[in-house]
This record gives C-alpha cells, sequence and structure tokens, in this order.
C-alpha cells in the first residue's frame, strides 16, 4: 500500500481491510493522531484527505492512496508552529491533550474553508471534537485567535 | 509483628518522626513520617514572588500540539504483542465451556490465557479470568497477537458457553427477601453499614418549625477518560517496567509485586503522558496484569490497552445513590437536625466513598445523623470519581436547602449565610483558612443577566400558557445556586530532588504524576521561585518509579499541596548549598548574596555569578537539594471551598434544558498558575453539567448488560453544550495549609454544578427536581407533575367552597 502522509512516500505492508488510523499508528508509527472510541463519534483521529476532514477509524487505508494525507505531525514546518498550534499553547486550548490533535486537525479544515469563523461557526464545527477535560471554551479562543493570525499573515 | 491499628485519635510520637492526619478523598489517615530537616518559612499572603502566580504556559503544551506526547498506548517496543480482552456477556452465571483452540489457530497469535493461567491475581474485585462472572464486561480470557487486529478476531473467535444465574443490578433487588447473591461474602458490603452522628437529631427534629423531606436520587457516571486504561509490560530477566496510564505509579508497582510476587524493585512502573484519570486509574490496571503475564509468558513486550466498549463496561463509576433526606429548621433558618439515610449500589467491588460527609462538614447544625449502606450488584466495579461522594451528596443537600428556602420563603443564598460553619463542626476542629463566605458575597454581587428577564416563569404558571409553540416564547429561564467543601490539602509523605547541573540547567525529580492538570507546570514555577533560577531554566521529571522519589498518587486534588511543599523544601535546600559554593568563590559571606534569573548576586556590588558559570567552577560536583512534604498542622482542616451559580433556560414543551452561564467562585488557597487553574475549573464544571444533564450508565435491568457503552450514547458534553463561564478564584494565600499556601482544586468544581443547574431549572419551571440527570422527560415529568398537583388542589378548593 502506497500512502502520501505529510508530503513523504510510505510503503506499508497491511492488510487491505486495515485502517487509515491503523495505518498511521501501527503502519507508519505516526502516533499523534489518537484512538479513542474507533467508530466515528469522538472525533480524536480526525486528519485531513487532500484538505478536508476525515475520520481516520472510519477511513480505509487502501481508499487513501494517491490521496494527499495530513496528520498533526505534518503541521509544523521546519520546526516553526502552525498558527494553530501556538494558539493551543498561548490560551491553554488543551489540559491532557489527548483530544489536541484531532482539536486541532479539524480546527485547520475549519479554517481552509472559513478564514474568518464565527463563535457559532466554531463551536457547530468542532462540536464533533469531544474533549473530557473540558477545555472546550479556550478551545473556541484558540482557534479564533489562530484565524485571526493567519488573517493577517496572509495564510488562509 | 502484629500491625498496630492507628485510629483518628491517637496520634503517636517516636524519635524524629511525628504522626499526622492526612485526609484524600474525604478519608482521614494517619501518617506516621520524618520531620523534615527544616521548614521554609510560608509564603504568606504578603510574600513577594515573582514566578509563582504567573500565568506561564503548560510545559507541555509544545509535545502534545505537535503530537509528539507519548501515550501509554502510543508506546512501541521491539517486537511488542496486542492485546485483545474476551468479556463475560451476562451479568451472572459461570463460564461452562471455554475454548481457546479457534484463536490459537488464527495466524498470528501468540498466547491466549484464562482462569488457569491468572495465579491468585484479583482485579476489581474478582479473581482475574474468574468463570464465575459477577457483572457484564467481566474479562473471562486474553489473546495476544502480532497485530491488534489479528488479536480482536481472535479474541471474537473464543468460544464461550454460559450457564446463567439470577442477578442483580439495583440496590432494591439486593436488598430484597431472597435476592440473588451477588458476591460470595454477601450482598451488602462488609463494614458497609456506616452510621456518623453528632447531637440529638430528634431533639433537633422537635425544636425545628419547618421540616422537609425529600428523597433523592442519582445515576451511575463513567469517567469516559479520553485514554482508557492501559499498559505495555516487558520483562528483562526477573525485572519488570510496565508503563501504564495511572494516577499513581507507586501504587501500581506494589500492585504488581504484590500480584506477581516480585520484590519492589525489581518492578519499574513509568507514567509519561495521560490521557484523563478522573480517579479511575489509581492502582494497576486488569490490562496492566494481563500485559505482565503474557510477556512474562511470550518473552516479548505486550501491549494491553481497553477498547472503548471495554472502558465503559469495566474501569470503574461513580456509583448511584437514593437518599432519604430530612432538613429541618426554625423560622429564622437556622438548621435544627439534618438527616441522610442513603443506599449506594457500588458495583462489584469498591469503596465507600458516600454521600453522607458533606452532610457533616458544609453547614452550621448541632444534630446531624447519617446512614450509608453500601451494597454490591452485578455490574462494573465502582471507582474513585472525581470528588468521590461529595458530589452525589451535594446534590442532595444543596437540592433540599433550596426546598428549605422555599417553605421558609428565605432566599437561597441568604439560607446558606445564615446556616454558615464558622469551624469544621464534623471534627470539631478549625480550618486552616475559610474563605466561602467571601465566595457567597462575590456571587451575590457578580452580573446576573436573567434576573429581569420578562420570560422568566410566569409562562410557565399553567400548562395551557406554557405550551405556546413559539420557541422563543415556551422558554423558561431559571437561577440557582449550590455550594462546596472538600478535603484538599494533602499531606506527607512526598519527596522530591532538585540537581543543579553544570550547565546551570536545573532538574526538579519527583515521583508524581500529570493528569493534564499541569502539575509539570506548577512544579517548575515552585522550583524556579524557590532556588530562583529561571523559570525556562526548569525541567521537572515525574512518573517513573526508578528515577524519581515516592510521591502518593494524583487524587484527592492533593499533588499540588502535598509535593508542591516537598519541591519547594528541595529547591530551597538546594539554594542554601548553592549560595555556599558562590560564597566560596566570590570571597563573601553568604548573607550578602541575593539569587534571582539564574544569577547568584553580590548585594550593593556589581559582583555576581550565573548558575552556568557556578556549575562550571563545581565541575562534576553536583548540588542535590532534597525536599520532603513536612506533617500536617496539628488540630486544623485543609479544606477548599467554592460556590457556583447556574443560570438556565427550560424548554417547556420539549423539557430540553440549555445552561446559559455558570458563575464560579472558588477559595483554593494561593493559585501558582491562574491559567492552568482556571482551566481546570472549567473542565470541572463542565464535568458537572455532563452530570447533571446527560450522563448515564443505562442497564437492561431484565439481562444487566448496559446498553450504552460506547460515546455516541454514553453522553458527555461536547463544545455545542458549553454555557458561558465566569471564573473566580479568590486566590489568597493559606500558609497554615502548608509553607506554599496552595491547597487543591481539581474537584471541587464539579461538586455544586449539578446541584445548582438542578436549582436553577426547579426556579425555571416551578417544580423540584430530585433525580439526576435531568433528561427531557424527567423535565416534563416535573411539569406534569406540579400541574397535577395544582389541579387537584384547585378541585379541592373548589369542593370546599
Amino acid at each position: 500500500m502506497h500512502l502520501r502522509i505529510n508530503g513523504a512516500d510510505y510503503a506499508l505492508e497491511l492488510p487491505p481491510h486495515t485502517t487509515l488510523l491503523e495505518a498511521l499508528r501501527d503502519g507508519a508509527h505516526l502516533t499523534g493522531t489518537k484512538l479513542v472510541c474507533d467508530r466515528g463519534e469522538c472525533g480524536a483521529c480526525t486528519v485531513l484527505l487532500d484538505g478536508d476532514p476525515a475520520y481516520a477509524c472510519l477511513t480505509l487505508a487502501a481508499a487513501c492512496e494517491q490521496r494527499e494525507i495530513s496528520t498533526i505531525e505534518g503541521l509544523a514546518t521546519n520546526g516553526e508552529l502552525h498558527p494553530l498550534q501556538r494558539a493551543f499553547i498561548e490560551h491553554d486550548a488543551l489540559q491532557c491533550g489527548f483530544c489536541t490533535p484531532g482539536q486541532i486537525m479539524a480546527a485547520l479544515a475549519l479554517l481552509r474553508t472559513n478564514a474568518n469563523p464565527t463563535e457559532d461557526e466554531v463551536v457547530r464545527w468542532m462540536s464533533g471534537n469531544l474533549c473530557r477535560c473540558g477545555a472546550y471554551p479556550k478551545i473556541v479562543r484558540a482557534v479564533r485567535a489562530a484565524a485571526e493570525q493567519l488573517r493577517g499573515d496572509g495564510q488562509a | 509483628m502484629a500491625k498496630r491499628k492507628r485510629t483518628a485519635t491517637q496520634p503517636a510520637v517516636a524519635g524524629g518522626f511525628v504522626a499526622t492526619r492526612v485526609e484524600v478523598e474525604g478519608r482521614e489517615e494517619i501518617k506516621i513520617v520524618e520531620r523534615p530537616a527544616f521548614e521554609p518559612e510560608p509564603w504568606g499572603a504578603d510574600a513577594e514572588l515573582h514566578i509563582v502566580g504567573q500565568r506561564i504556559p503548560r510545559r507541555d503544551a509544545m509535545e502534545k500540539v505537535t503530537g509528539r506526547a507519548c501515550y501509554t498506548a502510543d508506546m512501541d517496543r521491539p517486537g511488542m504483542l496486542h492485546t485483545a480482552l474476551v468479556r463475560a456477556r451476562i451479568a451472572r452465571g459461570r463460564v461452562v465451556r471455554l475454548d481457546l483452540a479457534p484463536a490459537l489457530a488464527v495466524p498470528g497469535v501468540r498466547d491466549a490465557i484464562s482462569e488457569p493461567d491468572a495465579g491468585d491475581i484479583e482485579s476489581a474485585g474478582v479473581p482475574l479470568f474468574s468463570a464465575e462472572v459477577r457483572y457484564a464486561g467481566q474479562p473471562i480470557a486474553a489473546v495476544c497477537a502480532d497485530t491488534l487486529d489479528i488479536a480482536r478476531r481472535a479474541a471474537d473467535s473464543v468460544i464461550v458457553e454460559y450457564a446463567t444465574a439470577p442477578h442483580a443490578v439495583k440496590a432494591e433487588d439486593v436488598l430484597a427477601h431472597e435476592a440473588p447473591r451477588v458476591r460470595d461474602d454477601g450482598n451488602v458490603a462488609s463494614g458497609g453499614r456506616r452510621r456518623t452522628a453528632r447531637g440529638d437529631v430528634k431533639r433537633g427534629l422537635d425544636e425545628a418549625e419547618e421540616v422537609i423531606e425529600r428523597e433523592y436520587r442519582t445515576q451511575v457516571a463513567l469517567h469516559t477518560a479520553l485514554e482508557p486504561h492501559g499498559a505495555v509490560a516487558e520483562w528483562d530477566g526477573e525485572h519488570l517496567t510496565v508503563w501504564e496510564s495511572t494516577q499513581g505509579i507507586f501504587n501500581t508497582r506494589s500492585d504488581i509485586a504484590d500480584a506477581l510476587k516480585l520484590p519492589l524493585n525489581h518492578v519499574r512502573v513509568v507514567h509519561e503522558y495521560m490521557g484523563g484519570g478522573f480517579g479511575a486509574k489509581n492502582g494497576a490496571s486488569t490490562n496492566a496484569y494481563v500485559a505482565a503475564l503474557l510477556s512474562r509468558r511470550t518473552g516479548r513486550p505486550v501491549r494491553c490497552i481497553n477498547d472503548r466498549e471495554g472502558e465503559q463496561l469495566d474501569s470503574g463509576n461513580r456509583p448511584a445513590t437514593i437518599q432519604r433526606v430530612t432538613l429541618a429548621a426554625r423560622r429564622d433558618g437556622r438548621l435544627t437536625a439534618m438527616i441522610n439515610d442513603a443506599v449506594i449500589p457500588l458495583g462489584i467491588d469498591g469503596w465507600f466513598g458516600g454521600p453522607a460527609k458533606i452532610f457533616h462538614e458544609l453547614y452550621s447544625c448541632p444534630n446531624v445523623r447519617t446512614s450509608e449502606t453500601f451494597v454490591y450488584t452485578n455490574t462494573g466495579a465502582m471507582n474513585s470519581f472525581r470528588a468521590p461522594g461529595h458530589v452525589e451528596g451535594a446534590f442532595a443537600l444543596e437540592c433540599a436547602m433550596d426546598t428549605l428556602a422555599a417553605a421558609l420563603s428565605i432566599d437561597p443564598l441568604e439560607l446558606r449565610m445564615i446556616n454558615y460553619a464558622e469551624r469544621n463542626e464534623e471534627k470539631d476542629r478549625e480550618y486552616s483558612s475559610k474563605r466561602l463566605r467571601e465566595c457567597y458575597e462575590k456571587l451575590r454581587d457578580s452580573r446576573l443577566e436573567i434576573r429581569d428577564s420578562k420570560t422568566r416563569s410566569e409562562r410557565a404558571e399553567s400548562p395551557s400558557e406554557s405550551r405556546i409553540s413559539n420557541l422563543e416564547s415556551r422558554c423558561v429561564r431559571g437561577v440557582g445556586i449550590a455550594s462546596q467543601s472538600w478535603g484538599t490539602g494533602g499531606g506527607p509523605p512526598a519527596y522530591a530532588l532538585v540537581r543543579l547541573n553544570p550547565d546551570g540547567s536545573v532538574d526538579v525529580l519527583s515521583g508524581t504524576q500529570d493528569l493534564g492538570t499541569g502539575s509539570r507546570t506548577v512544579f517548575a514555577q515552585i522550583a524556579a521561585e524557590a532556588l530562583g533560577a529561571k523559570v525556562e531554566d526548569v525541567r521537572v521529571v515525574i512518573g517513573d518509579t526508578e528515577r524519581t522519589p515516592y510521591t502518593g498518587n494524583s487524587w484527592g486534588s492533593s499533588t499540588v499541596s502535598s509535593v508542591g511543599p516537598a519541591v519547594r523544601m528541595a529547591a530551597e535546600d538546594a539554594k542554601t548549598q548553592l549560595l555556599e559554593a558562590a560564597a566560596g568563590l566570590l570571597d563573601v559571606d553568604r548573607s550578602q548574596l541575593s539569587v534571582s534569573g539564574s544569577v547568584v548576586r553580590v548585594r550593593r556590588s556589581r559582583r555576581s555569578i550565573t548558575f552556568a558559570e557556578l556549575g562550571e567552577e563545581l565541575g562534576d560536583v553536583m548540588i542535590i537539594g532534597r525536599g520532603s512534604r513536612g506533617p500536617n498542622a496539628e488540630g486544623l482542616t485543609l479544606t477548599s471551598f467554592g460556590a457556583q451559580r447556574a443560570e438556565v433556560e427550560v424548554d417547556v414543551e420539549t423539557g430540553v434544558v440549555r445552561v446559559l452561564r455558570i458563575t464560579a467562585v472558588h477559595d483554593v488557597g494561593r493559585v501558582i498558575n491562574p491559567t492552568l487553574a482556571e482551566s481546570q475549573v472549567e473542565g470541572g464544571i463542565l464535568q458537572g453539567l455532563g452530570y447533571a444533564l446527560f450522563e448515564e450508565r443505562v442497564l437492561d435491568d431484565s439481562i444487566g448488560v448496559p446498553l450504552n457503552p460506547t460515546m455516541h450514547d454514553y453522553k458527555i458534553p461536547t463544545l455545542a453544550d458549553v454555557p458561558e463561564l465566569d471564573v473566580t478564584l479568590l486566590d489568597i494565600a493559606d500558609p497554615a495549609a502548608n509553607h506554599t499556601g496552595a491547597r487543591g482544586l481539581g474537584e471541587p468544581p464539579i461538586i455544586p454544578t449539578a446541584p445548582a443547574i438542578a436549582n436553577a431549572v426547579a426556579n425555571a419551571i416551578g417544580a423540584e427536581i430530585t433525580e439526576l440527570p435531568i433528561t427531557p422527560w424527567r423535565v416534563l415529568e416535573a411539569i406534569r407533575l406540579r400541574d397535577a398537583s395544582r389541579d387537584s388542589r384547585d378541585t379541592a378548593s373548589l369542593s370546599a367552597r
């Protein structure tokens, strides 16, 4: 199976029914993407496929050949954190951190389609990403702050 | 030598050791600890601190936002095998046939184990892999394989046949005449009838001018940490290393050493990052035992992580309660008697974290009597869950207080002020510091948006008026308050080391845990403050029984108040050595030196030496500071307090409750890092909101099997459920609690949230809420009963005419 993850090519020997989540974690050893519910209920395994958000636990890895897979590990460029990552740190938008990669990838997908989301739009978009520590209020603040930063940088 | 039983009334002192009381999760224990070599001068309210109290970003946030943080399930050891557990599908009975052969025949499967392979290990209240099934979800076998996918498919192929037996999953059923035997040692837990009393309740009732009696019911709630229980085990000869998602590495170590009959120093337990615990991860998990057994048999590292269903079925829970409450008061509001008779169905095992204690400590009342009956049921075992017992007790007590306030026509907040407990009447002791009155006052003075709202309850007066289809006009709003107490003072033993490296960087080593609470960050702040180092130069190493000295579990909101003083003392000890070395090198008297920002300066001079220069001069000669947590002050109770107000909107047509805002004011002593503290308070409130409105383990009583062991069907709050949160921490040091002035705050914020919401809903609809969670159908039922009682009153007054 040939997967392109964060711009790098991976040739993996995997059974055909392998999910993208298994391929990422156990095949490519990219464990930033988390397994929590394993059935598309919590958002912790959110990754981007050609820029669109997808639950890796509900996606067959084999269906992702020829697609650009983006995970949390690929977000920082040359050691420089993405504005979303910086905003999550600055606003303390995490506690245990287990849902954080999924939260950030979901937010990234939002900001790609909507450079200036209202609070309501952030809430609606992100409400499929569960957080048990209750970092929610700060997640909203972080996403909006990152959006503002990105607009200022002209990257969005 | 027989262990002498120590009780709270017999503090003993021997040699350099001293007896001290430590309260953890409502349990008070006497610990015998050595007196520390010295106790630093307490950081009082006016202490000039520069790093403690600052909003320093979370130290491990970088690892968490980049995906680099390695949690237990991310551990990958060379040649590691993966495990799937086979769990019982019945609530009670016997496994009469268990055939592992089909699993062992699956290519890639390396081993499979069941009851005969488990020795005498017990876990979660039952013998590991016991063929005697006592709850649905009980592990009965395990399969390990090259990949998790193979292990799971193989586990599904294991043939299991059961002979079912009668089960009991409800308190009423286990206490019924001729009830099925839940456990061999009986349905009521040994020592599980607990009665506590002060004063004379009968006299209190006689003196009362108003008495209210209610029955409150709370549900079973599940921790639902995003990271499930799990462990990785690896043997090296007779030495075992276990990576475990745990709140207590040393507890886990002793559990594993006991179970496998190993010396403690043959077991190493490591906790690096963990995805939440909330009380459910206080010792070795079943997963750790299974991984260790399979790893020993296969000679390979083994990972065993719960899948979500297993986690929701079998990792602990907040038990249900049935509480019959009586409050009696004089017309002026003063309480004369309080009673709570409670039944707590624990599940197949658990400890006695009951709802009674808060009845003895939150209000001033001369006559209090509580009884708790802890019973076993054929369901998964109870486990500590964020303020165990107090959350359930506070719901009953604080709802009853509002009912009493209404009966007396006294404002609910005023009634709480009238019954303010200046001292701890339960233990007959003073508090180290109690500022709950200031919390009430701040709450009273804080912004309340909906008091003057026109949408408020008038529209709910009659069913015909309330059933207006217009969405806005069928919503009614209400306000409710509730308050909280919780022992958070921590105590010994806890140890820390502070090392100055030759390059001037600093290591703090302490065997504590960071559950996502931020302990790494606050200990860096405390160490930097006490040592005079730059906080960015301080690294905190935790969570490894071989690298770090002992501290207790991260439970009972006690990590900062237990470990913080040890870290501070270690840093002060290192500073003393560092100043001595600097004085020698600079050829000045020690008293001439001051230290800050990792630089030692000579007062009234330009001479200075940086930590790095000092380290270079010293070469490999190390400065190692040692710190320990000293005893708690005699005769004081160390408790955190707080009060919350909920503003809610109730759709009287659908019964849906929406929380608009929670205002929270908490008194936790000094706040080491306001940002992290506020995050934790917000998280506690949101868990309390879930408990109030959605969360409930639902069973099919007829078969005793949980119906909602998924994250879709067990409803935790989502982003869309979050109300406006307005959090205030008084942040006034409590130097009598310990020399950092900080008490704990992890658990307190979850305690008052559900009763505040319930009181707000009651205020909105004009009908009491006595059962959690406050689901739409319960709200509609409360409205229906309210209308029915009004109708019957109307009928009665008509016929009386």
